[in-house]
């Protein structure tokens, strides 16, 4: 091949994934931004000239999604309007009952997009060779990509790009339950000339392993853990160069934030800290909070976050890192001027509560509320 | 709050009326029905209340029908420390006027509606109105209870003494927690409304997930299953072909050895009619020889059984003269057995002869002295009959002689006594009679006879004098009961047949002797004839032994008076010799019983000798019998065996010479060597082709491919099998993403997550609502006990004083009262008599003021028509308590029956006329 070849790599769409952090409204937009976002990547290839666009696995979700989710998908995919080639991944793996081998997909898959069930060379453009190691089952035996180019021997001028699915020994820390791909491995292809590029999927945030084995991660955010996600990445390749660069196409945002609650002021800086958001209704925010406040504040605090709830696509309390607590104090309780009975009450919770019953604190902080809109 | 005077003027029937009340203490208001009394408490409502403007209906009311007046009402009372004086008129000249005097003298008034309001403001400012309603007893509501919760005064008294503050400022802070815990729970504490929804949506939410999810793991099963049917499948289509390579291969050798195995077959089936035939004529042959042999054993046998039998034939005759010989013996030993039976019998016969004899002669002692003793009764029978007295007569006798000598004693003290004595020569003569009797008819010289004159005595010399000498009147009468005495002794006498008393003494010791003598007797003749009449028992011994022989009688004992006792001695000396003729024993004597015993033995010890004997030859018969009858069966059993072998000889000799006429005997032996010879030709000639066939393998080759073949269709079937399970699964799976199933166990889960996340927010708070309603209510309940312990304790001390020390009461919430307990029984309030309740009802309205009473909220008890179901006793200890509750506070009572309160101590009584 003389001349250069532009494509786009994308991967992990998991189209039909729901988060239950969204609630129902939140999980119709996002799985429509997820939809929108493959539109994005059709107009980034006509932007960018792209001669066609490879997806390295995990399209679906799952390989029993709804009807409905085929159907969109397909009608994502036409918006795209180069030739596609998907990858079957682990969500979606080419086994019995297989999403890609099953009528529906088949009825309504639109012509120019392919999926690659061999491991043969797919010749998608002239002197352009995709090679593809589909998963045939989400538990595979070995090393899933080298399927795809083990048996390959370097041709020249010809550029192949190897699609391939799943975790990079190097990257997943020794905690995969599944074989891992060999980067050594890939790595010596690359250099014996075998392979020009290798587009992987899995791995949902955009991830240069080398200047030819990428990540492109996933179109639209999944998860506040990751770290760069919602791109896609346009390859071009030339003799003997070649250059990635990433794309943004995703919308929403998923944040982990954590503040500590003490006082006024820290509850003031909360406040800024959601003002200062942008796209509020796309974004979901997991909040770690540790500290003590008084009742007033406390409630204030709880006031707070459900109203931005109402603003954001989600606003959730990280159950695990929320450790707020309630800190009555002297001034709270005589500022209802409560007595007899009902102020004995107050401090005996209150005290229960110093003593570490956490029921207490929630019960005090109820009977505040009550005494407060009483009075 | 002190009312001090009340006015009236034309308010309904009253004209113009005023009544002064005491600050301090009861006043008593009288007056009869329909006097005003009511309308006292009536009009200072009104006069606060409605202003003089005022259209209500109850300004109508109050005018009097059809009078065009307008009612009036003044009224002074003590409020908030001042003194008031306020006077209203309605209807006609409307007027309001207000008049004050501060506690510093300070006077103020006021007119019109500017007096009405500062008025009312005033009364609102110092009279709570639940105290005010609490206190105020209206005509008929005696017997409702007061529940004074909400009234300040009593609050703010109970508070300061009993510490705790009020709770009321929290009131809505209770309501408000209530309210919350009602949103969750029910009143018993169970979760409700969006609570118990969401408890419910979760357990809906999770149902659904885990059937989503088992979906979800049956198609994960289905995908696993598939993945494996795909590798069998192909596992058995590489062994299948593989084997049906091998399956050609041995059909091209199978057709190879075929024509070898189809010569083989041929010389096996000529084979086997060779050896048909072979086995036909060995068959022949042997059943010659077998009649044969049986022709020559048969004629052997039948020789062998003729011998046996003329040998039994004789043994059987022997045994039969044997029978005969011990039947013989065995006559013998019974006759002599039944000699020696006689013999026996007639030995006992003997003894027991012997036996009867000794008990005759026992018997006839017996009756001698059974004769004497009878003689002896009759002689004391003839003697006692003789004698008339008895005890009785006696005793009679005595008393008789005593009453004799008795009177006699009398009549000498009660007669004269006379003496005469003759002195000279001249007879004097005696006549008359004396008490002893008769008088000497003449004395002689110097002869004196004194006399006891119990009737006339006549002293006469003849010729010379006479001189009668009578017994007085009283002389008689003794005289008569002498007589009388003496007649009645001659009687008894008589009677006794005796002289005198001594004789019958004598009779009577003799009677004595003789019924002793009799008793003795009887008791000897009962002692003889316990055992029966031994005459009757002679006669039965006498007959058994049969008449004596009188010849020999002759110096044998006799027993005179015993009829046949003679004859039995004779009997008993007459010896028996024929009866111990066959016996070798010695001749007893006559009448010794040890001999004849002896006798006796011996005949039964030859018995039994002679009965062992006749065991034994029973037993030789019996034996030879059965010999004999074993002798003769064995005879009879020889004799059939003989028979049967005399035929059996005769059949085996027809049947040879039928087999002969059909082939002789060297026949049958050249038609089996001939078969022989023809059976190993051919089994040589087998032996050549098979030979051949096993050198080409024929047989393992038909077996190897008929083996193949049935692998092959073992592996089809396999292959099969797997490609339709591989096609259900798949067609399962298909199904499954069809149906979108991880999307719905995906969506399923949301739902779990959203519903939990509810429930948990709920549940959250909830716990929180249920711990604070909790905790406040407890806090609550202790703060109640606390507070209404000092109206408690008012009630108590008051009703302690009417009922003793044992009343008790508890409070509810609105401190009303709700139990009581006397004498150890505790009631709910509604469970008491209307006259306990109205009691109780009284008390707790003077503990209430009581309390309040140094407050500034204080206000005047006001009982409209009270106590109308206490009896004597209780209306005098009611009193003494009204009287005490004056100490403290006002209490104005209005009442038509004044005696009920007259045991109020320093009550004022105030009687309104009509």
């Amino acid at each position: 091949m003389d001349e250069s070849i532009t494509f786009l790599h994308s991967s992990d769409w998991q189209l039909g994934m729901m988060r239950r952090f969204l609630g129902p409204d939140g999980q119709a937009r996002w799985g429509q931004a997820r939809l929108d976002a493959v539109a994005r990547i059709g107009e980034v290839a006509e932007q960018t000239g792209a001669a066609f666009v490879v997806v390295t696995g995990d399209v679906f979700e799952h390989n029993q999604v709804e009807r409905q989710t085929i159907l969109r998908a397909c009608e994502a995919l036409k918006r795209i309007p180069v030739p596609v080639v998907l990858l079957p991944g682990n969500h979606d793996a080419l086994e019995p009952g297989s999403l890609w081998t099953s009528s529906q997909w088949q009825a309504h898959a639109p012509e120019h997009v392919t999926v690659l069930t061999e491991t043969t060379p797919f010749r998608i453009a002239p002197g352009v060779e995709i090679v593809g190691a589909p998963w045939r089952s989400r538990r595979p035996l070995s090393d899933p990509a080298a399927p795809g180019y083990a048996d390959l021997a370097p041709e020249p001028g010809i550029v192949r790009i190897l699609l391939a699915h799943g975790q990079l020994t190097s990257l997943s820390g020794g905690m995969s339950d599944v074989p891992t791909i060999d980067q050594t491995a890939l790595e010596a292809a690359v250099a014996d000339g075998r392979l020009q590029y290798v587009g992987l999927g899995d791995r949902h945030s955009t991830t240069k392993v080398t200047d030819r084995i990428w990540f492109s991660g996933t179109q639209e955010v999944t998860s506040p853990e990751e770290d760069a996600p919602g791109n896609v990445l346009k390859v071009t390749i030339a003799a003997g160069a070649i250059e990635v660069e990433p794309v943004r196409v995703g919308a929403w945002h998923m944040v982990d934030h954590r503040v500590e609650l003490f006082d006024e002021e820290s509850i003031k800086a909360l406040e800024d800290w959601f003002a200062e958001l942008p796209d509020k209704e796309r974004t979901y925010v997991r909040l770690a909070g540790d500290g003590s406040l008084p009742l007033p504040l406390l409630s204030r605090l709880d006031a707070m976050i459900d109203a931005q709830g109402e603003v954001f696509a989600s606003v959730e309390r990280w159950a695990k890192f929320w450790t707020v607590r309630p800190a009555p104090d002297a001034a709270d309780l005589e500022s209802l001027q409560l007595s007899g009975p009902a102020r004995a009450a107050m401090e005996e919770l209150r005290q229960a509560l110093a003593g570490g019953d956490e029921g207490a604190g929630a019960a005090l902080s109820l009977m505040h509320r009550l005494a407060r809109d009483a009075g | 709050m002190r009312l001090h005077s009340l006015a009236l003027r034309d308010f309904r029937g009253v004209k113009e009326r005023i009544v002064r009340f005491r600050a301090l203490g009861t006043t008593v208001v009288v007056g009869d029905n329909e006097v005003g009394k009511s309308s006292l408490v009536e009009a200072f409502g009104l006069i606060f209340e409605l202003p003089d403007d005022s259209k209500s209906t109850r300004i109508r009311d109050i005018q009097p029908v059809g009078q065009d007046v307008g009612p009036e009402v003044s009224a002074e009372l003590s409020l908030g420390g001042r003194e008031l004086t306020y006077s209203k008129r309605w209807l006609k000249n409307r007027s309001t006027e207000l008049t004050i005097v501060e506690a510093d003298g300070r006077r103020q008034s006021w007119t019109g509606r500017e007096a009405h309001n500062e008025a009312e403001r005033l009364f609102h400012e110092h009279v709570d109105p639940v105290l005010w309603q609490t206190l105020m007893v209206s005509q008929g509501q005696s017997l409702v209870l007061p529940t004074p919760a909400d009234a300040e005064p009593l609050i703010t008294a109970v508070t300061a003494e009993s510490g705790t503050p009020v709770d009321g400022a929290s009131m809505p802070l209770v309501t408000a927690v209530e309210h919350e815990y009602l949103r969750y729970w029910t009143p018993r504490g169970k979760p409700t409304g969006d609570y118990a929804r969401s408890a419910k949506a979760v357990s809906a939410a999770e149902l659904a997930a885990a059937q989503a999810l088992q979906a979800m793991e049956e198609v994960q099963s289905d995908i696993r299953r598939a993945e494996r049917l795909n590798l069998d499948l192909s596992d058995v289509d590489t062994r299948l072909s593989d084997h049906l390579k091998s399956v050609e291969e041995l059909r091209e050798r199978k057709k190879a050895t075929d024509e070898i195995l189809l010569r083989r077959d041929s010389v096996r089936s000529r084979a086997e009619t060779a050896r048909a035939r072979l086995e036909n004529h060995t068959r022949t042959r042997l059943d010659r020889e077998r009649l044969l042999d049986e022709v020559e054993r048969f004629t052997k046998f039948e020789a062998e059984l003729a011998t046996k039998r003329a040998d039994a034939d004789l043994v059987a005759k022997t045994a039969a003269e044997t029978v005969q010989a011990a039947e013989a013996a065995l006559a013998e030993v019974v006759e002599l057995k039944d000699l020696r039976r006689t013999d026996v019998q007639a030995a006992e016969r003997r003894v027991s002869d012997l036996m009867d004899r000794a008990e005759l002669d026992r018997l006839l002692g017996q009756q001698t002295e059974l004769v004497d003793v009878r003689a002896r009764i009759a002689a004391a029978g003839t003697i006692l009959d003789r004698i008339k007295v008895d005890d009785a007569i006696v005793a009679a006798l005595e008393d008789a002689r005593a009453a004799v000598v008795e009177a006699r004693a009398a009549l000498a003290a009660g007669v004269p006594e006379v003496s005469v004595r003759r002195l000279g020569a001249e007879p004097v003569e005696l006549s008359g009679t004396g008490l002893d009797g008769a008088v000497p008819s003449e004395l002689g010289f110097d002869e004196a006879a004194e006399v006891l004159v119990s009737g006339e005595l006549v002293i006469g010399v003849p010729g010379q004098l006479e001189v009668t000498v009578r017994a007085g009147g009283e002389a008689a009468t003794l005289r008569s009961r002498v007589d009388d005495a003496v007649r009645r002794e001659k009687d008894l006498l008589k009677k006794a047949g005796v002289k005198d008393v001594a004789a019958a003494r004598e009779l009577l010791r003799k009677a004595d002797t003789a019924t002793a003598e009799l008793n003795e007797a009887r008791r000897t003749e009962k002692s003889l004839t316990a055992g029966g009449d031994p005459g009757e028992r002679i006669a039965v011994l006498t007959a058994r032994l049969g008449p004596e022989d009188d010849a020999e009688e002759a110096g044998k004992p006799a027993v005179e008076g015993v009829p046949g006792q003679m004859s039995l001695f004779e009997e008993f000396a007459s010896p028996h010799d024929t009866l111990f003729d066959d016996f070798d024993v010695p001749e007893p004597e006559a009448d010794d019983l040890a001999a004849a015993q002896q006798t006796l033995d011996s005949a039964r010890e030859a018995l039994a000798e002679a009965e062992r004997l006749l065991s034994d030859a029973e037993f030789a018969v019996a034996q030879a019998r059965k010999a004999a009858d074993e002798d003769r069966s064995e005879a009879q059993n020889a004799r059939a065996r003989s028979e049967l072998a005399g035929e059996r000889l005769a059949s085996a000799v027809e049947a040879l010479e039928a087999a002969r006429a059909v082939l002789d005997d060297d026949g049958v032996s050249a038609a089996e060597t001939e078969a022989t010879a023809e059976v190993e030709a051919v089994l040589e000639e087998l032996t050549v082709v098979q030979e051949q066939a096993d050198a080409a393998g024929a047989d393992q080759v038909a077996g190897e491919l008929a083996h193949a073949l049935a692998v092959a269709k073992r592996l089809q079937g396999e292959r099969d099998t797997l490609r339709d399970a591989l096609r259900t699964t798949e067609g399962r799976l298909e199904q499954s993403g069809r149906d979108g199933l991880a999307t719905r166990r995906d969506v399923a889960d949301l739902e779990l997550a959203a519903v939990r996340a509810e429930h948990d927010s709920l549940e959250r708070r909830a716990q929180a609502a249920r711990r604070v309603y909790e905790t406040l209510s407890r806090h609550r309940a202790e703060a109640q006990t606390k507070y209404s312990e000092p109206l408690q304790t008012r009630i108590e001390s008051l009703g302690r004083s009417v009922y003793g020390p044992s009343f008790k009461v508890w409070l509810d919430d609105d401190l009303a009262v709700a139990e009581r307990e006397l004498d150890g029984i505790r009631l709910r309030v509604d469970a008491l008599s209307t006259g306990a309740q109205e009691q109780l009802a009284i008390i707790t309205r003077l503990a209430i003021s009581h309390l309040v009473s140094t407050g500034e909220g204080s206000v005047p008890v006001i009982f409209d028509d009270a106590l109308g179901w206490s009896d004597k006793a209780r209306l005098r200890d009611m009193g003494a308590l009204l009287g005490r509750a004056g100490d403290h506070g006002q209490i104005i009572i209005l009442t038509c029956m004044p005696d009920r309160y007259e045991y109020v101590p320093k009550a004022t009584f105030i009687k309104l006329d009509a």
